[in-house]
């Protein structure tokens, strides 16, 4: 198993994490999400992105919002939620903690 | 020149070519297989249909009202396949390794058969559906014991069946279902033990693969005749949806209705033709043997209970895409319905009541036969 297919799991099971961060600025729909993250090692698609905003949601994560587009129809606009944001702290802290630890084993 | 397919993303009517619009179909459809276990189905496809419909927005102009093929295929591709998030991966930057990886690594393993509820096909709460798939039987046989039982236990059963209802968990996830049937769930397995299974029974099952297909085949027939309707009650604006809705409630008492109807004659029929050796009077040729009949009855129920199933749920998918709640309301009405008309086909037809007399009494016999042994 060569190196990126290594991390794929790390970066999935990050994704989530990233996705609090976004979120917890300005409200976000999901083409700028993709927008934002397509550049970084999280870059992703809608096949991926869709299903896991929604669980977020069904765990009172994250919350939408519809808006008027001046193009079709009236978009969902993600933000987050107290809940989320409480567990955004969490995952900081714990983020943290792990470098702390990696940083403490040396090389 | 390509042929032009009509349909609606999320409600909006767009045209794409043939080709584009069956490769656009399929990847939903895997989609929405994908997305079976999930709860948050009906809002993720309904995401991914509004954005797929964004991306045809974009390659139109005033100029070019038709999406074409190859612009379908680099859509899908940037949509990407559509994965459900793993339920148990917990709150995300936990221990880093993905379950995926775990399951695939342990490829030689079998999951326990477990008994569970399952959703896909249930009438009230899914718990026949979970034993057919438990002790591997057509689930029709289980319903016939169960009423059959609900009968002689003088319905001592439905609560039974009630309180299985509360305690067996429905299979929710991909390992769930697998361990509902007892099968591999991961797509090696799969396709390891449908070779083997092809190589082994090949003939025996054939009639069985054949029929499953007929079934496949009318269910999207249905799909793509309602996919039209839905169509144009969404060009017709939001009015329509309230007539939509209108429909659904009409539509699901009928469907109800109807299913009731059969299967009250078809459990009266096997009753005259177990007691009384005939069908409502009409004797069967001479020479056929009892269980020949019984198993035409049972073919004949299937042969017309299963295209009323795939209308049923053509229906409810035209009528605003398919809720639990109308699967609710449905098993509701059909239980309403049957016991209507059980009751009225007893107090009204005197063969009926007849029938049902000598049953308890039988009943009635054995309960006693079997307590005095007990005693």
């Amino acid at each position: 198993m060569d190196l990126p297919e290594k991390l794929a799991p790390i970066r999935k099971g990050l994704l989530e994490f990233v996705i609090l961060k976004i979120v917890a600025g300005d409200k976000v729909y999901v083409a700028d999400m993709l927008k934002l993250l397509g550049p970084t090692e999280f870059a992703t698609q809608e096949g991926t992105l869709y299903p896991l905003l929604s669980k977020l949601r069904r765990e009172e994560l994250v919350d939408y919002e519809w808006q008027e587009s001046d193009a079709g129809p009236p978009r969902k606009y993600y933000k987050l939620t107290a809940k989320g944001r409480t567990q955004l702290s969490t995952l900081n802290d714990y983020w943290k903690d792990l470098n702390r630890t990696l940083a403490d084993f040396g090389n | 020149m390509q042929k032009v397919v009509n349909i609606s993303l999320n409600g909006i009517a767009y045209q794409l070519e043939e080709p584009g619009y069956n490769e656009l179909r399929t990847y939903l459809e895997r989609a929405e297989a994908r997305l079976a276990d999930s709860p948050d189905r009906a809002e993720v496809m309904a995401d991914l249909e509004q954005a797929i419909g964004e991306k045809c927005r974009a390659t139109l102009g005033p100029h070019k009202t038709v999406v074409s093929a190859v612009e379908i295929s680099n859509i899908i591709r940037e949509m990407g396949p559509v994965e459900a998030p793993d339920q148990k991966a917990g709150e995300g930057a936990t221990g880093g390794t993905a379950s995926p990886h775990a399951t695939a690594s342990e490829s030689g393993f079998h999951p326990r058969k477990r008994l569970y509820r399952i959703r896909e096909g249930q009438i009230w709460a899914g718990v026949c559906n979970g034993i057919a798939a438990y002790i591997n039987v057509d689930v029709t046989w289980i319903r016939l014991a169960v009423a059959l039982l609900t009968l002689f236990s003088w319905g001592g059963l439905v609560l039974v069946y009630i309180l299985m209802a509360f305690i067996v968990p429905y299979a929710d996830t991909a390992e769930d279902r697998a361990a509902a049937f007892g099968m591999p769930f991961n797509t090696e397995e799969l396709i390891k033990s449908a070779k083997k299974n092809f190589e082994e029974f090949g003939d025996r099952y054939r009639w069985r693969r054949e029929w499953r297909r007929q079934q496949r085949h009318w269910n999207r027939q249905f799909r793509h005749m309602s996919e039209q309707i839905r169509m144009t009650t969404a060009q017709a604006g939001p009015a329509m949806g309230h007539a939509a809705r209108f429909a659904g409630g009409i539509f699901v008492p009928i469907a109800a209705l109807i299913g009731a109807a059969v299967f009250v004659v078809w459990i009266l029929a096997l009753f005259s033709l177990v007691t009384q050796h005939s069908i409502f009077g009409w004797v069967l040729p001479h020479g056929m043997p009892l269980w020949v009949g019984i198993l035409l009855l049972v073919l004949l129920y299937t042969a017309v209970s299963t295209p009323l199933r795939a209308v049923r749920r053509s229906g409810q998918y035209a009528t605003g895409g398919y809720h639990p709640a109308w699967g609710a309301l449905h098993g509701l009405l059909w239980l309403g319905f049957t016991v209507l008309m059980f009751w009225a086909a007893y107090t009204l037809l005197p063969g009926v009541r007849e029938l049902v007399d000598q049953l308890m009494w039988a009943a009635n016999l054995t309960a006693t036969t079997i307590s005095e042994t007990i005693a």
